[in-house]
């Protein structure tokens, strides 16, 4: 933990309200410091998060609307963090659900308090980083795309990839090859070979 | 028919409302259905069966073709206009339809239900209490209930079943099933029951049951696989994740295994590390290996095992286990062996010993010199020696052949009366069932050309995959060729290898020897290959003496001429012709070897017609696995009868129509052995012969036991159950008459004002848009369950509009993960976030999986970019308008969305239908959209690299298939795609070459 005086742009401020919280323990890999904000833990410029365990919950039901009422409307993304601690979760889950809902909230659930500290980590780290990993930029080798392409078709697994690649020589070569051909490979059974042969040639639009 | 099939339908129809029939595996239950279809006359109302799987469909197509009365059965596709299928809904026929059609029709009441006559379901073991049939049966029964009330005509439900293992799969399945259906009856039929095994056991066919012993390192294999087996076992129950007493390796040979630990597994699937769920999918692997162990030749079995080392992840158990060396090392051991250069001297000099090797390999070596390279097999100081293993089975598939030959031939002279007698019954005709298409090819051109031929032809192709063809054109490639590591030259997009770690791995483990030796015998090959279609019978001489004389069928049986029949296209063509022509005279039942070709002509066309007409199915079977009985008379060629090969999976009603009085089973199989048994019965006065080829102590024998036990537990766990159930005898009233309440299996909540659906309520029903594609889940089911209206359209953003302002994206946890990784996910909320106030992404866990990510020892001490928090973390940073709902379950989200609605307008349908079609597009088509486009071609075209999500529309436009696509010329490509580039980028991957294994 660093020096409270020395509250740095890079660590994320953390509530007094949460001192005690064995959560803390978990924030490991971002600096954090104890600050006077309105939230539990001050993400970024406009990013903030509150915590909540669901056992907590159960006790005080109208916490969560208070605290998220408090708020105000300071920053763009608001977060709830909810621990998952109890067994049966449907219906505080649905509450929380709720509110989190109608008052502008993106609520997150985590199971344990590793789970919610890297939450928090990853909010606090990942604030400047631009969505590439979701976008689905993949690994642009020849093999990936080939087993990328291929595995869409239903059943089709890794292994058929190679067999495929390996008996026809090019993706062309499969596309264009017979039901038969196709029959002969090792590991392709009937389904298989049907589905493949569909997907290249029967076509894309069927006549209405 | 037989008669308990009879008895069967009688007893179903005892009760007018319906039934469930869970019958033995192999009593063919589209005969059956057939029968009973016949029964169905218009005036009823018609009758609407949810689509069965394809083969079944054609099965019953097939058998009611040939019934005495057919009655038309149609078939409502999406394709027929919606007033098309309205007239088809009150037209009194038979219809097959798809649960996604039919509900969708029934939710915007485009049926009118009071022409109907009933429902009949045929995959009873695979539908429950949530999945859309079950909704379908009660929407019916809702509409249909005044009808039933006044006792005339009755709608009825009739649901079928022919795997009683499934039945039993779950708690209580049938009894909850049967409610969910409405169904009271519950009719079990066993194969031990009375009437049937009386009726099959009465005049059994003759049965041969030979027992093949493996060769030596096939049960070197078999022990090895087995091995490692127990010891991914013994790994799992250290992970104390699951229950230790059903984890056997005994258990482990059978696909219920994976039942079984999938159903202990997924309740925390995902809390489970990678290692568990590597052990799972490594056992069945394995389970896979063992399986094609006897099923597949050596090479072929070799080949799959090199496949499958490059395609498993390094997290792979089995690959590093200790006895797996030898399960590799013993299926290279079949195949070839690594010698000494020294012996291709000595060959050079004494021929006499040539007999082991290929004489072209010292011819090639010479050619190598003289080329003035050095030669490739000496400068590694060893070659390939061929070992090709024939399977044990092929040997004796031939003996037995010949032996029903002789029979046949002694027959034939000992008695003509019995011939008579015998003519118009007794065709001769041999059936041999495999497993599967390929066995069935492959053993045809065994028995055609001789087990050598084969497993040559199947040994050159092993190698030519094996290396890199190009590279042996040439000889600067060739010296290339000698760095291993040539890291560009496949002509790959931007000339990059990938390199895994399993790869290279191996390659170290390779060692180089083998390596090049493989090179040299790859591209000795290649030469002859050339060579071969001058001097076609050069290898030929060679293969023979290589058997050394002990198999003498396989040298007898070798045909003289161009035998490859993959390569000559045109001349394989007419042969195939040739051979339906040469073989129909055989089944039509003539014996006689010197009838004259004018007879030959009018059997042909006479059987021609009749099987034309009713055997269309099958044609494509038969045609193909017509083998030519030995007419060239190669003077040591042993006759051999005339034969049909059947692969088990295609799933023919291939004893019907052959009529075969030698069966003999290649690939043991208890379905297929009810069917003998059937047809057996069906045929009383037909002489019928049946040979089981098992291996001996193998684990197919121990499978194919282990089935009928299952089988049998099955029914004697389902009589138990009968007799304990609790079926209301007025379920109907009950469910429907009394209180209304369409619901009576609702959720345990008790929210009871939202209960009856159909039910006018006091508060507004409420109403949910959904999208067509949703109907594949369970949640509208669940929806309408809840009293909710669901109103099914085709939208393009979103699944699920609950208000003007909420729409709802829904993924399962495994859609969730994968739509992370192809970046769907992203998109989605984008449009969302785009035309909605409220986007929100519903993360549905289901029911009886964990209700979580991951354990907290998994989640590591680094922010990791793959892990999922990171990825849900960087979705909220990116859309922070985004809502994020976590579901338990299909009911938790049903509360949730009422919850949320409550003080919602309902939305609008129109409206929702418009959002975020591309204004171009104009106005939307008709309802069905999403059911118009080979939806598999269409994602298969949108993962191609350079196909974007604004030219994939243009794309479809502009060809037709995909097997088009990869035809158009470069130029098309660019015009289509709006870019050089584009094109050139899809074209390059299209025809890139495929990096070698070695």
């Amino acid at each position: 933990p660093s020096v409270q005086s020395n509250p740095s742009r890079n660590a994320i401020l953390v509530s007094h309200r949460q001192k005690g919280n064995p959560l803390l323990k978990h924030i490991r890999n971002v600096r954090w410091a104890f600050a006077d904000v309105a939230c539990d833990y001050l993400l970024g410029q406009s990013s903030c998060a509150l915590y909540l365990s669901l056992r907590y919950h159960l006790l005080h039901p109208d916490y969560l609307y208070y605290r998220i009422k408090e708020l105000q409307k300071n920053y763009k993304l608001r977060v709830v963090l909810c621990h998952v601690d109890v067994e049966d979760v449907v219906k505080p889950l649905l509450e929380v659900t709720k509110t989190a809902l109608l008052h502008d909230c993106t609520l997150l659930c985590a199971w344990s308090l590793e789970e919610c500290g890297r939450y928090l980590e990853t909010i606090k780290m990942y604030e400047n980083k631009p969505a590439d990993l979701i976008q689905g930029q993949m690994d642009t080798d020849y093999s990936s795309r080939l087993n990328h392409s291929l595995t869409s078709v239903r059943h089709v697994n890794k292994t058929d990839v190679v067999t495929l690649g390996s008996t026809f020589g090019s993706l062309s070569n499969i596309m264009d090859a017979s039901m038969e051909d196709l029959a002969r490979c090792p590991g392709i059974g009937e389904r298989k070979v049907k589905r493949l042969h569909d997907t290249f040639h029967e076509p894309f639009k069927r006549v209405v | 028919m037989v008669q308990f099939h009879e008895h069967i339908i009688t007893d179903l129809l005892e009760d007018p409302t319906g039934g469930l029939v869970i019958l033995f595996s192999g009593l063919s239950l589209a005969k059956l259905l057939s029968s009973l279809l016949s029964l169905h006359s218009p005036s009823q109302g018609t009758l609407l069966i949810l689509s069965p799987p394809p083969t079944l469909k054609s099965l019953i197509f097939h058998h009611h073709h040939i019934s005495q009365n057919p009655i038309e059965i149609t078939e409502i596709t999406s394709d027929l206009p919606s007033h098309h299928r309205l007239s088809l809904y009150s037209s009194g026929q038979i219809c097959f339809i798809t649960p996604r059609i039919l509900i969708v029709d029934l939710l915007s009441n485009k049926i009118p239900t009071s022409s109907l006559a009933g429902l009949i379901l045929l995959n009873a073991h695979s539908l429950s209490e949530t999945s859309t049939e079950a909704f379908i049966v009660r929407i019916l029964k809702y509409s249909t209930q005044s009808r039933n009330q006044n006792n005339s005509n009755v709608f009825y439900i009739r649901a079928f079943s022919d795997r009683p293992q499934a039945m039993v799969s779950g708690f209580c399945k049938t009894e909850r099933l049967m409610k969910c259906l409405f169904i009271k009856k519950l009719h079990l039929w066993p194969r031990f029951q009375v009437y049937v095994s009386q009726e099959l056991e009465k005049d059994p066919p003759e049965v041969v049951d030979v027992r093949v012993p493996m060769s030596k390192y096939m049960v070197g294999i078999q022990k090895a696989i087995v091995e490692v087996m127990d010891a991914c076992l013994k790994e799992m129950r250290k992970s104390n994740k699951v229950d230790v007493e059903d984890l056997t390796v005994e258990n482990g040979l059978f696909k219920s295994f994976d039942e079984i630990v999938r159903r202990q597994l997924d309740p925390i699937w995902h809390t489970l590390g990678k290692k568990t769920k590597q052990l799972v999918s490594d056992l069945k692997t394995l389970r896979k290996l063992l399986d094609y162990l006897v099923r597949y030749d050596a090479v072929s079995f070799l080949k799959y095992l090199d496949t499958l080392r490059v395609s498993e992840s390094f997290w792979s158990v089995w690959i590093f286990a200790e006895s797996s060396y030898k399960i590799f090392d013993y299926a290279k051991k079949r195949v070839f062996r690594l010698a000494r250069s020294k012996d291709v001297k000595l060959n050079e000099q004494s021929k006499t010993k040539a007999g082991r090797k290929r004489k072209s390999k010292s011819d090639h070596s010479n050619e190598g010199e003289a080329d003035g390279t050095s030669p490739l097999t000496t400068s590694s100081g060893v070659v390939l020696e061929e070992v090709l293993e024939e399977a044990p089975k092929w040997k004796v598939l031939c003996e037995i052949l010949e032996e029903i030959e002789k029979e046949r031939q002694k027959q034939a002279l000992s008695g003509e009366e019995d011939e008579v007698e015998s003519e118009g019954v007794d065709n001769g005709i041999v059936l041999v069932a495999c497993k599967d298409e390929r066995s069935c090819m492959q053993l045809e051109d065994c028995i055609r050309h001789g087990p050598q031929k084969v497993l040559q032809e199947e040994w050159k192709k092993y190698l030519l995959s094996k290396v890199e063809l190009r590279g042996l054109r040439t000889p600067e490639k060739k010296k290339a060729k000698l760095k291993p590591k040539q890291p560009k030259g496949f002509g790959i997009l931007d000339g990059v290898v990938p390199v895994k770690t399993v790869q290279s791995a191996e390659a170290s483990s390779t060692n180089k020897q083998e390596h090049d030796a493989f090179l040299a015998a790859a591209s000795k090959i290649r030469n002859p290959n050339k060579r071969e279609q001058v001097a076609e019978d050069e290898p030929q001489p060679l293969a023979g003496s290589r058997s050394k004389g002990a198999r003498v069928e396989g040298k007898g049986r070798k045909k003289r001429g161009q035998a490859n029949g993959k390569n000559s296209g045109s001349k394989d063509n007419d042969s195939n012709i040739d051979v339906v022509i040469k073989d129909l005279p055989e089944i039509s039942g003539s014996k006689n070897e010197s009838q004259t070709v004018e007879n030959n002509q009018a059997a042909i066309d006479g059987y021609c017609e009749a099987y034309f007409e009713h055997a269309s199915v099958v044609k494509r079977v038969c045609q193909r696995h017509a083998q030519e009985p030995d007419l060239t008379g190669s003077k040591n060629a042993k006759p051999i009868p005339p034969m049909h090969f059947y692969a088990l999976e295609s799933d023919q009603p291939i004893l019907d129509i052959l009529k075969p009085s030698v069966i003999i089973v290649y690939h043991p199989d208890m379905m297929f052995v009810r069917e003998i048994e059937v047809y057996k019965a069906e045929n009383p006065s037909k002489k019928l012969k049946v040979y089981f080829l098992f291996y001996e102590d193998s684990t197919e024998v121990q499978k194919f036991e282990a089935s009928i036990r299952r089988e049998n537990g099955a029914f004697e766990s389902l009589i138990r159950q009968k007799s304990l159930m609790m079926i209301p005898v007025d379920q109907n009233e009950q469910c429907l008459g009394l209180n209304g309440s369409i619901d009576p299996l609702a959720s345990s909540s008790q929210n009871s004002t939202r209960k009856a659906g159909g039910r006018k309520e006091i508060e507004k029903e409420m109403q949910v848009i959904v999208d067509m594609r949703e109907f594949m889940s369970s949640l509208p089911n669940v929806l309408h369950q809840k009293g909710m209206r669901i109103i099914p359209v085709t939208l393009e953003v979103g699944d699920y509009i609950l208000s003007p302002l909420i729409c709802v994206e829904r993924k399962s946890i495994q859609d969730l993960f994968m739509s992370f990784t192809s970046g769907r996910l992203f998109n989605q909320v984008e449009t969302m976030v785009r035309y909605y106030r409220i986007p929100v992404l519903l993360i549905e866990f289901s029911q009886d999986k964990s209700f979580s990510f991951q354990s907290a020892s998994d989640i590591g001490d680094d922010v990791t970019p793959n892990s999922i928090i990171s990825k849900l973390s960087l979705l909220a940073l990116h859309f922070p308008r985004l809502r994020i709902i976590w579901s338990r379950s299909l009911h938790a989200t049903a509360e949730i969305f009422a919850l949320l609605k409550a003080n919602q307008d309902e939305p609008d349908e129109v409206k929702a239908i418009r959002v975020g079609v591309p204004s171009e597009d104009g106005i939307v088509e008709n309802d069905v959209r999403a059911e118009n486009y080979n939806t598999s071609a269409v994602e298969f075209l949108r993962r191609l690299p350079g196909v974007t999500d604004s030219n994939y529309r243009a794309i479809m436009d502009g060809c037709k298939s995909l097997a088009e696509l990869a035809l158009l010329p470069v130029e098309k490509l660019a015009e289509l795609m709006g870019g050089q580039k584009a094109a050139r980028t899809l074209r390059d991957f299209l025809h890139a070459k495929y990096p070698t294994l070695l």
